[in-house]
């Protein structure tokens, strides 16, 4: 009897000890793997005449931040605002009634129609940048705010159909055929209904399609010059007018990537679901 | 009856959008890649004397096939060190206690940085002067030279950076799947005697293989279309040593201003892709319908 709660207390202690060394390794892996970025950071607070120091205790200066705040740079960050709210919004409008009509009508083209869906995701951006900027530049709209907006459609009215079809598929139907009975119309049963049932899994959507908006470099990079460049597109316009300026540089990178990182934790249960979208068999 | 109309209503919007925003472009695409447009030269357009010219040229071109092998070597790399890292830090991160909790959050911060961000976080630290991993070398006594100025080492740079970037993608998947694998296997393994490696190989492993594949799979493709990070740390360079198909094509049009060849690449590059993912469909269901 005591030989076994001896060993059941040593195992019990091993296992600890285990858990224990678990939480250490992992807190010494993501300090390793978030260093660089970190370093980034902390450059954007360093003194210009400090920036290639070392030393940790150093008095952190805004001075950066407030040099980005003269320049093109605020106009820049206006833009990718706009741009990467009008297409979710834009997205959510036509994609939300489309991925409602898959889930409940059971059209005999449904298939296709996902193949097509996995297609556009799959499509290598290229493809779509040479026919849409040569087209843009026949119908004036090279360097807009609204060619941006069309363009994240691309990815964006996929994903929302890819996203929210699976939410509305767990809403009961039950739930809107009594609304029917009781004199609703299709359309006010779902807006009624079904649409703030599915509200979290609408919020994650919008969420992912704004982050993918707001991230993209090579759509705006080719698309824009100056009136309608984002701000990924700013940060290297100034790194090839001003050369390397590491302090202004690191603080435009953390600019950018501030609302990105705290959308991200809000939604980072979803985010797998978004980003394999078509690959997580549900 | 009327219900399926209403139906149709919500469907159609999303439909026409999609159509004209990528069936009317990729159309357009094939059709600018059978002629020679060059937009310094407004004859070229619409000119389809010799369809299959671009094609035939790229076929001759040393440039262009030694951009596939780059792409090659760089997916191959990229997609397996972000499947073991990716494995790796999920199989840590399993247990549940509040560090790693916390710990799931961080490590995904790679993986929603935007690119460029990514691009200018790797290019400080791939700069000599100023990185402190340079800095670090030197203090142990090894210097290193700019890793993305030497023709042997640029690629290694940019597959480090961009493991590091994605490998949160496979590990969110490997996690979601060990969170999947039934406890009463493994504990009857461990009661067996079996070690760590061999519950993992032999228990674990079965239930997430799936799982890693298609990982794998969506990370293959989205390598294919690489771009700010190399645009920011490389520019393809030193020579064309880190040009991958994907800046091939964005040079040859928009760089170059030829645009029929940059269609030609581009097209190649859709049709290569699709052919890769039918191919892992296949393969996926043979697995799928292997395990029952």
């Amino acid at each position: 009897m005591q030989k076994r709660a001896d060993r059941s207390a040593r195992a019990a202690r091993r296992t600890r000890n285990r858990l224990r060394l678990g939480d250490g390794a992992t807190l010494v892996l993501l300090a390793l793997v978030l260093f660089p970025f970190l370093w980034l950071v902390q450059m954007s607070f360093r003194p210009n005449t400090d920036i290639l120091g070392y030393e940790l205790a150093f008095t952190p200066t805004l001075a950066h931040y407030r040099a980005l705040w003269t320049g093109a740079f605020p106009g820049s960050f206006v833009n990718s605002l706009v741009t990467s709210t009008a297409s979710t919004a834009l997205a959510l409008l036509i994609g939300v009634p489309a991925a409602y009509s898959l889930s409940r009508a059971g059209f005999r083209s449904s298939r296709s129609i996902a193949l097509w869906i996995l297609a556009t995701r799959m499509a290598p951006p290229i493809a779509f940048t040479i026919p849409f900027f040569l087209a843009y530049r026949f119908l004036g709209l090279s360097d807009t705010r609204t060619g941006l907006i069309l363009i994240y459609l691309t990815f964006n009215l996929a994903l929302v159909i890819w996203m929210m079809k699976p939410y509305f598929d767990s809403v009961p139907r039950e739930l809107e055929e009594a609304a029917w009975i009781d004199g609703c119309g299709t359309w006010s049963a779902f807006w009624r209904v079904t649409l703030p049932l599915s509200s979290p899994g609408l919020a994650a959507t919008a969420v992912i399609c704004f982050i993918l908006s707001w991230n993209d470099f090579f759509y705006a990079l080719i698309l824009t010059r100056t009136q309608a460049s984002t701000a990924p597109v700013a940060i290297v316009n100034f790194i090839q007018y001003t050369g390397w300026e590491w302090g202004r540089i690191a603080a435009a990178g953390t600019l950018v990537m501030l609302p990105v990182i705290a959308f991200s934790i809000l939604v980072r249960n979803y985010l797998v679901r978004g980003l394999a979208a078509g690959g997580v068999k549900e | 009856m009327r219900r399926h109309d209403a139906f149709r209503l919500g469907l159609a919007p999303a439909l026409i959008v999609l159509a004209i925003i990528t069936i009317g472009p990729a159309l357009f695409l094939v059709l600018t890649s059978l002629t020679p447009l060059n937009l310094t030269l407004p004859d070229t357009a619409w000119d389809f004397s010799t369809p299959l010219g671009n094609y035939l040229d790229l076929l001759d071109d040393p440039r262009f096939s030694r951009s596939v092998w780059v792409q090659v070597k760089l997916s191959v790399a990229t997609v397996a060190v972000q499947l073991l890292m990716g494995l790796g830090v999920a199989l840590l991160l399993n247990g549940d206690t509040p560090v790693r909790r916390f710990a799931r959050s961080g490590f995904l911060i790679p993986m929603v940085l935007p690119p460029i961000v990514v691009g200018i976080v790797w290019r400080v630290m791939y700069a000599v002067d100023i990185s402190p991993f340079h800095r670090f070398m030197d203090w142990i006594g090894l210097p290193v030279g700019s890793l993305i100025t030497n023709p042997d080492t640029a690629l290694m740079a940019i597959v480090i950076a961009e493991s590091w970037e994605w490998f949160p993608f496979t590990m969110l998947m490997a996690l979601a799947a060990l969170q999947m694998v039934p406890a009463a296997p493994v504990e009857a393994a461990r009661i067996d005697g079996a070690n760590d490696w061999q519950t993992f190989r032999y228990v674990i492993f079965p239930y997430i293989q799936q799982t890693m594949l298609v990982a794998g799979i969506f990370r293959l493709i989205d390598s294919i279309k690489a771009f700010p990070l190399i645009f920011v740390l490389t520019d393809g360079g030193p020579g064309d040593v880190t040009e991958v198909t994907n800046y091939y094509a964005y040079r040859q049009a928009f760089t170059f201003s030829l645009w029929g060849y940059g269609s030609a690449i581009a097209t190649l590059m859709v049709i290569g892709i699709f052919v890769l993912s039918w191919a892992i469909d296949r393969l996926t269901r043979a697995a799928d319908a292997e395990a029952g």
